[in-house]
């Protein structure tokens, strides 16, 4: 039994030497810390915040933006234990075999192994996220009694299928600050440190190995951590500031001798009502409208998706198109409802419109990146500048998707479908963020590509890793918390090999 | 004359008046008289179909021309949009997706 250490509170320039230094009590880094707990490894977890929100933490996190409009940088995640799971949605989706891939004429696209490499480890973060029974686009032949699932003729769109991480009594998903800080203190040989910012991180003279860890706190404390192993768990923008930061040993800041760190940072844009979905005859199912929970435990909402095919055939990215609020019809809009469903010959009477909402997928951009700044944080870390893009490409892309629903709609004579932006302006003005922070490490096999490899370590460096979606290479469009901590325990297995 | 003869003839009287109503058209609303007419006709209601219309024109030839184009096929509307969507012939109209004949008839009907 170990229990929670409050690094403001440990001798002044304490020096701790884990198995293995873990950078960030996020879900990565817990899921990381828990699934190595048993491996017989001494294992420091350095939480930047406390057990709840601090406002003088969360400035931290402050910094500044260029290009396109995006949401603050102390905005969008939480710097306590937990992590950004103190405040997200809990939608959950396994990213498909295409995301994976590597797509002709789609520069960037790709990881270094395909996703049989994660399967395995899908069933047990599907457990940490406590997201009920694997089920996903198996749900068509488990749901029933909740209205028929939408009709689409035959082509590239089809009806996929969300998980939830569980509520309790209507409160919010998986914490997993709150849910896992009993596994941890239970656990014999992990130590939780709270309050502990790693500042620096300190290089052998070659560059070869980490050295040491250095780390301080808001209350003036500073300790070493000398750790045989690293884990970088700390979200894709505080990874890519630390390794940019640490630039003591190679200038251009560790992991960083290729100029990759902070670029390629991506979201997943979430427009508003991107479209309006009409019915000529019939309502929806509010399996596409609520989430509609299971009586084994899992919770499912339907949405829809291209399929993998339509995918690899017209270049087209990953997108989720949800079904989000009933719409009225103007009186255009009603001469063109009218006008296709006398056409078609079916009758719309009794139409319904809903508005549709997205959740796209960017593609990688070595421009959308993280760099310092002069101005520095009350730590005397460089505060960060975070310079954002979304190309032409990534709307016209979509739009192709919404198209082909609308055909599919018009083939089965279900419905049709408006899509409600052109201009880049348009989109623009109807943009909101995911808050799903990806790519600022990303992974690859050639260094010259990526900064970490296939197994999530940096090239070289010996004992440094990195954990979470900041090694996305490719996003996809599912939320990424599922895929990260599969992702880490798939890392967790290869750091007991290299540690034992 | 007894009471079924009076109902029969009444019934009589009453399907001969519908069949004259559907067969002159006596309750289908009128429109003035176009060199499209043929095509037109196939439309179901045609005020939705101009004000459609209005925004598939300015995409599409005049009204000759897509007449003469519309006529080159001869399915009707309702077999024309009914195969579009699978064959691909789509066309989006101010945001509308919708099978290229209906962009077509209804930009016409705001032509004619």
């Amino acid at each position: 039994m170990s229990s929670f250490q409050d690094a403001r509170t440990l001798p002044r320039d304490t020096v701790l030497s884990p198995d293995l230094a873990i950078v960030g009590g996020g879900p990565a880094g817990i899921s990381l810390a828990l699934a190595l707990a048993e491996s017989g490894q001494n294992i420091l977890l350095l939480e930047s915040g406390g057990r709840t929100f601090e406002a003088d933490v969360q400035k931290l996190y402050e910094g500044s933006q260029t290009g396109v409009p995006y949401i603050a940088l102390d905005g969008g995640r939480l710097r306590y234990l937990g992590g950004s799971t103190n405040h997200w949605g809990g939608w959950t989706r396994p990213l498909d075999k295409i995301d994976f891939e590597n797509r002709k004429g789609m520069p960037y696209f790709g990881w270094p192994f395909r996703r049989d490499a994660i399967e395995p480890y899908f069933a047990r973060a599907q457990s940490l996220i406590e997201a009920g029974p694997w089920i996903y686009d198996e749900a068509d032949n488990v749901i029933s009694g909740n209205g028929p699932l939408l009709r689409l003729g035959p082509g590239g769109i089809y009806t996929s299928w969300f998980q939830f991480s569980r509520t309790r009594d209507n409160n919010l998903p998986t914490h997993f600050g709150d849910r896992y800080q009993a596994d941890l203190i239970k656990a014999a040989r992990i130590t939780p440190l709270l309050n502990a910012n790693v500042t620096a991180i300190r290089l052998s003279p070659d560059a070869g190995r980490v050295t040491q860890l250095d780390v301080a706190t808001l209350s003036g404390n500073r300790l070493t951590v000398k750790p045989r192993y690293t884990v970088l768990a700390a979200g894709a923008i505080e990874n890519a500031r630390l390794m940019l930061a640490s630039n003591d040993v190679t200038t251009a800041g560790v992991g960083n001798g290729n100029d990759l760190v902070g670029r390629f940072f991506a979201d997943h844009p979430i427009p508003r009502n991107v479209a309006t979905l009409v019915l000529f005859d019939e309502g929806i199912s509010p399996l596409y409208f609520n989430n509609v929970a299971l009586p084994d435990g899992a919770v499912m909402r339907a949405v829809l998706s291209p399929r993998q095919e339509f995918m690899r055939a017209h270049g087209v990215a990953g997108s989720l198109t949800t079904v989000e609020n009933e719409a009225k019809l103007d009186a255009f809009a009603t001469a063109a409802v009218v006008t296709t469903a006398q056409a078609l010959g079916v009758d719309a009477s009794h139409a319904k419109a809903y508005s549709l909402g997205c959740g796209m997928e960017m593609a990688p951009d070595p421009d959308r990146r993280l760099t310092l700044r002069t101005e520095r944080d009350a730590l005397g870390m460089p505060r960060l500048n975070l310079h954002m893009t979304i190309s032409d490409d990534d709307f016209t892309l979509f739009r192709q998707t919404l198209t082909e629903l609308g055909r599919q709609l018009l083939a089965a004579k279900s419905g049709m479908l408006h899509i409600s932006y052109n201009r880049r302006d348009e989109w623009l003005e109807a943009m909101d963020w995911g808050n799903h922070h990806l790519g600022t490490t990303r992974m690859h096999g050639d260094p010259k590509q990526g900064v970490v490899d296939a197994n999530s370590k940096v090239h070289g460096i010996g004992n440094l890793y990195v954990a979470g979606s900041s090694v996305f290479p490719t996003y996809g469009s599912s939320n990424p918390t599922l895929n990260l901590v599969a992702l880490t325990l798939r890392l967790a297995d290869h750091l007991k090999k290299v540690m034992a | 004359m007894t009471r079924r003869g009076v109902l029969a003839g009444l019934a009589a009287v009453l399907a001969l008046a519908g069949g004259a109503a559907w067969k002159f058209r006596l309750f289908a609303k009128h429109y003035p008289s176009t060199p499209y007419d043929d095509l037109l006709d196939q439309i179901t209601d045609r005020e939705p179909a101009i004000v459609f219309g209005q925004a598939a024109r300015n995409s599409l030839p005049g009204a000759a021309q897509l007449a003469a184009e519309l006529r080159r096929d001869r399915r009707s509307l309702g077999e024309r949009a009914a195969a579009e969507p699978g064959e691909a012939q789509i066309a989006e109209v101010a945001g509308w997706v919708v099978p290229q004949s209906v962009a077509r008839y209804a930009a016409l009907a705001a032509q004619a």
